[in-house]
């Protein structure tokens, strides 16, 4: 397992720095932690 | 969100650019409902409030903003909304329809309001905008503005200048009653749209720095000031190329730039974000209103000597049928000949003149340069000299 990456909130930033991050590395643990019931929604 | 609410998006799943179901099929653990309570850095660890730990190398904050409240009695009554989660948006159209709503109110006339009052206005419902100001949307120079003015009233629209909001409690004829420095005015809905400020919660607790906008200061990877730590979109700051300065203005679109960035960066990758111009746009029933750099008020702030023009021209060419005016305003530097800033309304081609002039000032152009640019002309799209050329060298003979 690669490094721990812990993405707070997954509005437009969070969500393209998820799918980027994956993109670069596919042996990151990626986390990604929402308050809300929604992630990645066009304003 | 608000052509959702306004039912223009009818299907509230094309909004939704990914799903947690699609994030967690390339592997990525997505927590929904669930908050952040503390970063303990020491341990290496995101307290999460269900009591369970996370570990962490690398760490990204994307908290986004929380909208401002007058700060009133009565603001957290049912029926008084702010929107910036698309929880709000869901619930604003469930209680526009199931109350049902006859009237609404908004409290603020910047671009969320605009897009509202127009959002509700189409569902026929009744709309009253109170505002702290004489104008709406006072990025625009005061003979725009009066023009949005005058675009939302013929839609039926009420506006109201000049208001202290004192509070909110329930109505007579309608669900709720705002009381103002004009007296009382009911309705079954109140948008709070006074504002929003960067959420730093989480960063103030970890003791990161904050720029002078109040959002996180991040440097041109995206990365904050304490080792593995990152901020992305509208919680941390972006470099404006024309200004030099440092600023925060949350839209959708850089935030998603920020955030490639610096998952590009964490996938071990080398990207940086080259900055903003302050590109913005928004439309109001038949007008498009733009803009992009800087004001006179930002460009002096910003010690340049701002010089402008405002002129009215053409849409696409004066002889075609369907031709509408297009108000141009252009600011420039006095001592550099350099342009600086630009403002557009009209009900077509606004758009399209305020993105040419963003990238002539992503590249620095001068006056010279902007009044002799090669434009796409044909009579059904532009006049053979475009309202940019008209405004770049009536402003460079002012100079």
């Amino acid at each position: 397992m690669g490094k721990h990456v812990v993405i707070i909130g997954a509005g437009a930033g969070g969500a393209s720095a998820a799918a980027e991050a994956r993109r670069g590395d596919e042996s990151l643990s990626i986390a990604m932690i929402e308050q809300r019931s929604q992630v990645s929604v066009a304003a | 969100m608000p052509y959702y609410i306004g039912d223009v998006i009818k299907d509230e799943k094309k909004l939704v650019a990914r799903t947690p179901e699609k994030f967690r099929e390339t592997g990525v653990d997505v927590r929904i409902d669930s908050r952040v309570e503390e970063v303990d850095e020491k341990a290496g660890e995101v307290r999460l409030a269900d009591g369970t730990s996370l570990p962490y190398d690398i760490l990204v904050l994307g908290t986004g903003t929380t909208p401002l409240m007058p700060g009133i009695p009565g603001e957290t009554l049912e029926g008084v909304f702010t929107l910036k989660k698309f929880t709000d948006a869901l619930r604003i159209k469930a209680w526009l329809r199931d109350v049902p709503c006859r009237k609404a109110i908004i409290v603020g006339a910047g671009f969320i309001g605009m897009e509202m009052c127009e959002a509700i206005r189409n569902l026929g419902i009744e709309t009253q905008i109170f505002h702290r100001g004489t104008l709406p949307v006072n990025r625009w120079d005061p003979e725009f503005s009066q023009i949005v003015l005058e675009e939302i009233r013929r839609h039926g629209v009420d506006f109201v200048m000049d208001t202290e909001t004192l509070t909110v409690e329930a109505g007579k004829d309608h669900r709720l009653r705002l009381v103002t420095n004009h007296g009382g005015a009911e309705a079954d809905m109140i948008l709070m749209a006074v504002g929003i400020r960067p959420d730093v919660t989480l960063a103030k607790q970890m003791g990161l720095p904050l720029g002078e906008t109040g959002a996180i200061r991040v440097n041109f990877s995206q990365r904050t000031l304490r080792e593995g730590v990152y901020a992305v979109g509208d919680c941390c700051e972006s470099f404006h190329r024309v200004s030099g300065r440092w600023v925060n203005i949350p839209l959708g679109d850089i935030a998603n730039k920020q955030g490639r960035v610096a998952g590009r960066n964490i996938g071990g990758g080398n990207m940086i974000f080259p900055g903003i111009v302050g590109a913005q746009s928004f439309k109001v029933f038949d007008l498009e209103v733009a803009a992009t750099g800087l004001d006179e008020r930002e460009a002096a702030q910003s010690g340049f000597h701002p010089v402008s023009t405002l002129v009215w021209g053409n849409a696409i060419a004066g002889s075609m049928p369907g031709n509408t005016k297009l108000g141009l305003k252009l600011i420039a530097d006095r001592a550099t000949g350099k342009l600086l800033g630009a403002q557009a309304v009209g009900k077509a081609g606004a758009v399209s003149r305020i993105n040419t002039l963003s990238c002539a000032l992503w590249a620095g152009l001068a006056l010279d340069d902007v009044g002799w640019l090669d434009l796409a002309y044909s009579p059904p799209f532009g006049g053979s000299w475009d309202p940019i050329h008209v405004s770049a060298q009536a402003l460079k003979r002012k100079i």
